[in-house]
């Protein structure tokens, strides 16, 4: 099984960065998850205002590895309205690269645009959307 | 060498390291002091030189530690300044010899040592030792700073000897191999003629002057030195050495490029004021600035060997490069496993130097490279520094949620099981040190702003950690706290098992400790505030509910108009509207009463899965005495709002304030201010309490009605009563009036008000006398007096035209009569035969009308008065009215006198009961039920004109039509008085003047 960790962080509208989503499998340690990617979120910080300092133009959303652990790797992600994403894989897992993680990002960038156009959708809240769920689930399958 | 010193910084590598330690029995706070004094000599001016030399100073130090000091000089042990007391001569020998053995244990690398000896006196005190100094006392010292520098100058002396020796023997003679205490074994039998091992030889040698000449306060050499070094070393693959000459040029740059210095706590530069507090923690060099000054390094001791040519640009590491440099060097380190402590340092050294030049990120991986060296078999409280410091170093970068990680980490590090002992207020004070890492504050303050939006998952699980870690530190008043706040702030987040849980485990903690509003302070200072359980439950809305009507204080008129002029004059003014509209959206337009149970109105609702107790809700005022009683009640589990009525007395009179409410849930007492609750609904919590006023209680003889006059609401009336009459009748409603309040009734009044009424009343409807009432006043608490009032109907049940559809004036004949105007009115209805003969007709006869009036008491007494207050009691009088008795037809026939006249009158009955009509000079008329039949009186004949004018002024009427009504109503009672036609209902056994005829 592939743990698996999807995060959103609003920084635009709320400074406080807390979860908009989070999901992992196996679903028994999410406590240890929620550390991983509470503490990445320092690096990715740290990343995003290096970019600010240097250029102004476009910026990359993809953050790349942000760090190694032992057992994971954590990859983060950064919309242009710093609405953050963070996937944490498992370090065995060769299959996935660079560019896999990068579309998978893409992938959960697409459907967040989505979940943001649901005039329903109040920015800031849980993200409960079945939709969104679908891809995410259908993802961690993939990858799995 | 396995203790690290995480404290180390790149600029220790310019210090000398003296050992300062206690020798016999000299009481800790007096060696801490003294030790003090002595290491607030951290830097000397070297005479005739400009140099500056930095003294380290510690207060223990491990001599496997001074091994490594041929490695890095600033690591050995140069100077020993011992302190002993000594309170007789005899002790002297034993003493001194003492100080020896400690001697002893540095001796390998001690350049001079001194002996501070205090308390003796007498002959051996009196002889001059270079290395020892007496002092009577503790207190009497003065010079021992002074003592220090001039140590301090005698270790520079043989530091720049050696120095010098080094840098100078460096050809013909076989140069000592210098090594680390692990290489010593490696190296026996090696052949020391080989180039190779020569070479080794001259790099570490090289090295190692580098070193000396930092030490000394020479920079530009010591880079020098070190360049040479590097170069030497990596031709001969001395990786251990080459990563030590890497990093003395790498700390020789930090020291060029930041004299500030890379520790961060450089705040703590005070170049001769002894530091505070912690002695065991370093002292930062100051004024490094002086240091970097060309002229005195190009005038002063440049060996021969250095070519001064080579310019400090070059040898000097940029940024950058000393970055890299690190880098390079601690993967040198990593390849020795003995040299963990030497890498984990110069982590460390790194790290400290990318927070200054804030390159965070490759700071962090720095320390992620530090996680993972291996010390090997690590003590548990040596496990729980290395976290601590990771966690500040963490901190210094600004990662501050690794931080919180690692300082969590360390605080259950200080609680693992392996511990006999767990140090659980450690770990509770690690703990509290995590929360800003992950947005978390104590403050429940902080929370009430919206919706909470935090890491709820990582928060909640560290609340959980403070809960029971205070709980076995044994303080179960922290455990509540903390356990109120979880509850309180993560509410939202907890599954309903959780809560059940949490909750649970809350009341087990308050039967022993009841949590309370106090501030619980910290033996460290650390203030942690109440938690009010606002959300236990929600409050959606605060409502002040007026007086019922009946107990509502009006202001006498004139009163009311003295408030006003001291308004301002100005019917508009920005500034004052600005000043009144606040006042406005606070205060209440109503007033409650002194004395008298006010209530305030809550919705709340219950967001728990179960049924929440809430004891002792009472509210929380301001502004005057006020009387809570408090309620307990009991909310059913997900409950919709709830209506909550508060209730309470005040004692006193002046302006109130409702500021929150206080419950009691769980065990936990909580005062919950509006003012932090901006989600609670309030329309003003200011109210006005006035002076206490009398209570009336009102009873009459008449039943009690539901009817309220339609104006009205019930609310406004205190009763009514309901009464039927017939249409002339006159009945009397006694009534009674207790006062039930605790102050004298000093006035009463009486007013009426005849409401929603169409139809033209004639006469007093309703009419008293008040004068025996107010004989009885002041009306003492509990007395009673009685009224009685006297109801009267007389209503115009004709021009009901539908009735009596076939109308025609032929019926009066009578001419020459101005009777005739106002009678026509009344004679309109003529049923003739018609009525009788149909059921229909009948029915509509019996329509009833009704006639509502309002009674209204003013009463006043007591403090209330004098403020010009009173109160106003009303009784709501509801009369229907049956139609009695009708005039289908009126004429007049010539009598038998000249003067009189017989006026014929056809009277019909519309009741059901048999009816007996009698008037002046005249039988009795029987009538039976719906009977119509004539009546024939003789009265005296006169003129209208005659009448005398009762209202002499008819400029006061403002029409003609009014001046017409009133003429009207003027003769309707001069033929009454003529006529006085009175009729009754035998069945009934009433017996009613006819005033019909008005």
């Amino acid at each position: 099984m592939l743990p698996f960790t999807v995060y959103f962080s609003p920084d635009v509208f709320f400074p406080q960065n807390y979860p908009l989503y989070i999901r992992s499998v196996p679903s028994q340690n999410e406590l240890k998850f929620h550390y991983t990617v509470h503490t990445s979120l320092d690096v990715v910080e740290e990343k995003v205002s290096a970019v600010g300092k240097s250029l102004a133009d476009q910026r990359e959303l993809y953050l790349g590895l942000l760090y190694p652990t032992e057992d994971y790797k954590v990859y983060g992600y950064v919309t242009n309205s710093k609405v953050k994403f963070v996937i944490v894989v498992d370090s065995s897992n060769t299959s996935l690269r660079d560019n896999e993680i990068r579309s998978m990002f893409r992938k959960l960038h697409n459907s967040f645009t989505d979940v943001m156009c649901n005039p329903f959708y109040n920015p800031g809240d849980p993200i409960l959307s079945k939709a969104f769920n679908g891809i995410v689930s259908g993802m961690m399958v993939q990858t799995s | 060498m396995s203790v690290p010193d995480y404290m180390q910084c790149a600029e220790d590598h310019q210090t000398v390291l003296v050992v300062v330690q206690p020798v016999g029995i000299v009481p800790e706070d007096q060696f801490f002091k003294i030790y003090k004094r002595i290491a607030s000599v951290s830097q000397v001016s070297i005479r005739d030189s400009q140099r500056l030399l930095y003294i380290r100073y510690r207060h223990h130090y491990l001599p496997e530690n001074n091994e490594w000091g041929d490695f890095q000089t600033h690591r050995k042990v140069v100077g020993l300044v011992c302190i002993t007391t000594c309170g007789a001569a005899k002790d002297w020998p034993q003493t001194a010899e003492r100080f020896h053995g400690q001697k002893e244990v540095y001796s390998s690398t001690l350049y001079d040592s001194r002996l501070l000896v205090f308390g003796l006196q007498g002959e051996i005190a009196e002889q001059q030792r270079t290395d020892v100094a007496f002092y009577p006392s503790f207190e009497e010292c003065a010079d021992v700073e002074r003592r220090v520098e001039d140590f301090v100058e005698s270790i520079f002396i043989v530091l720049e000897s050696k120095r010098l020796d080094r840098a100078t023997d460096k050809s013909g003679d076989k140069i000592q191999l210098l090594c680390v205490p692990f290489e010593k074994k490696d190296f026996v039998g090696l052949d020391t003629d080989s180039r190779h091992y020569k070479k080794r030889c001259q790099g570490r040698m090289r090295k190692h002057v580098g070193d000396l000449c930092l030490q000394a306060g020479m920079l530009q050499d010591a880079l020098v030195h070190y360049h040479m070094a590097v170069e030497l070393l990596r031709a001969v693959n001395d990786f251990l050495w080459l990563g030590a000459a890497l990093e003395g040029l790498c700390s020789a740059s930090v020291i060029f490029h930041y004299p500030g210095g890379t520790a961060g706590k450089t705040a703590a530069r005070k170049p001769s004021i002894s530091q505070p507090a912690d002695a065991s923690k370093r002292h930062r060099p100051g004024a490094q600035e002086v240091l970097i000054d060309p002229g005195a390094l190009t005038a002063n001791g440049i060996s021969a060997d250095t070519s001064t040519e080579i310019g400090r640009a070059k040898n000097c590491l940029s940024p950058e490069d000393i970055i890299d440099k690190y880098k390079e060097a601690i993967s040198y380190y990593g390849k020795y496993k003995n040299a963990g402590v030497i890498e984990l340092e110069a982590c460390v050294k790194a790290v400290r130097v990318l927070a200054i030049q804030k390159r965070a990120r490759e700071a962090s991986e720095f320390l992620q490279n530090a996680v993972y060296i291996n010390l090997g078999q690590l003590s548990e409280e040596e496990k729980i520094q290395r976290y601590s410091i990771l966690s500040e170093l963490y901190e210094l970068i600004g990662f501050h949620r690794k931080s919180a990680f690692f300082k969590r980490v360390a605080a259950m590090q200080c609680v693992a099981p392996t511990i006999p002992e767990p140090g659980w207020r450690a770990c509770y004070k690690l703990l509290l040190e995590t929360l800003p890492g992950y947005s978390l504050s104590l403050d429940p303050k902080d929370f009430s702003k919206g919706s909470h939006r935090g890491w709820a998952a990582v928060q909640m699980r560290l609340l959980h950690e403070l809960v029971y870690a205070s709980r076995r530190m044994g303080n179960p008043g922290l455990s509540v706290r903390h356990l109120s706040f979880l509850l309180q702030t993560m509410l939202d987040f907890l599954s309903d098992q959780e809560k059940k849980e949490v909750t649970q485990s809350l009341e087990n903690y308050t039967s022993k400790c009841p949590g309370g509003m106090e501030v619980i302070t910290l033996s460290d200072g650390l203030k942690l505030p109440p938690v009010p359980f606002t959300k236990l439950p929600i409050v959606r809305s605060v409502k002040l509910l007026n007086l019922p009507a009946s107990l509502r204080p009006h202001k006498v008129k004139c009163l009311l108009e003295q408030n006003v002029s001291t308004a301002s004059p100005f019917i508009y003014s920005p500034i004052i509207m600005h000043n009144r509209g606040e006042e406005r959206c606070k205060k209440i337009d109503f007033q409650w009463v002194q004395g008298d149970v006010c209530e305030v109105q809550l919705m709340v609702y219950n967001p728990m899965p179960y049924e929440l107790r809430v004891e002792n809700m009472g509210l929380l005022t301001s502004g005057v005495e006020f009387e809570s009683l408090p309620a307990a009640l009991s909310l059913p589990a997900e409950s919709g709002l709830y209506p909550v009525t508060l209730v309470g007395v005040p004692r006193t009179a002046g302006n109130i304030t409702v500021n929150g409410y206080h419950t009691s849930v769980f065990g936990v007492s909580s005062d919950c201010l509006l003012e932090g609750l901006p989600s609670v609904k309030t329309s003003g919590c200011l109210v006005e309490v006035i002076p206490s006023l009398p209570r009336l209680q009102l009873s009459t003889s008449l039943p009690r009605s539901a009817h309220t006059p339609q104006p009205m609401s019930k609310e406004q009336l205190s009763s009514s009563v309901s009464v039927q009459l017939f249409n002339g009748e006159e009945q009397q409603l006694t009534i009674t009036l207790e006062n039930i309040g605790s102050e004298d009734i000093e006035s009463l009044e009486l007013t009426s008000k005849t409401v929603n009424t169409k139809d033209k009343v004639f006469g007093r409807f309703l009419s008293w006398d008040l004068e025996e009432a107010l004989r009885h006043l002041p009306l003492k608490p509990g007395q009673t007096v009685t009224l009685s009032i006297s109801i009267k109907v007389k209503l115009d049940f004709s021009g009901q035209e539908n009735l009596l559809p076939d109308l025609n004036d032929d019926g009066i004949s009578v001419t020459g009569l101005p009777i005739s105007s106002p009678l026509r009115q009344l004679l309109k209805p003529r049923a003739e035969n018609k009525a009788v003969s149909s059921e229909s007709g009948k029915a509509e006869y019996s329509h009833i009308k009704t006639l509502e009036a309002v009674l209204n008491f003013k009463y006043t007494g007591g403090a209330g008065k004098v403020e010009g207050y009173y109160r106003e009691l009303s009784l709501g009088v509801h009369v229907d009215v049956e139609p009695s008795v009708f005039f289908t037809r009126v004429s007049t026939l010539p009598a038998t006198s000249t003067r009189q006249c017989h006026l014929l009158l056809d009277i019909f009955n519309p009741t059901e009961h048999e009816l007996t009509v009698s008037a002046k000079n005249s039988k009795d008329l029987v009538l039976h039920p719906s009977e119509c039949q004539r009546l024939a009186i003789q009265v005296d004949k006169f003129d209208f004109e005659s009448l005398p004018q009762l209202y002499q002024e008819p400029a006061s009427f403002s029409s003609p039509k009014q001046l017409e009504e009133e003429r009207q109503h003027a003769q309707g009672c001069q033929i009454n008085s003529k006529l006085d036609i009175c009729w009754s209902i035998i069945s009934l056994q009433s017996d009613y003047r006819d005033c019909m005829v008005a």
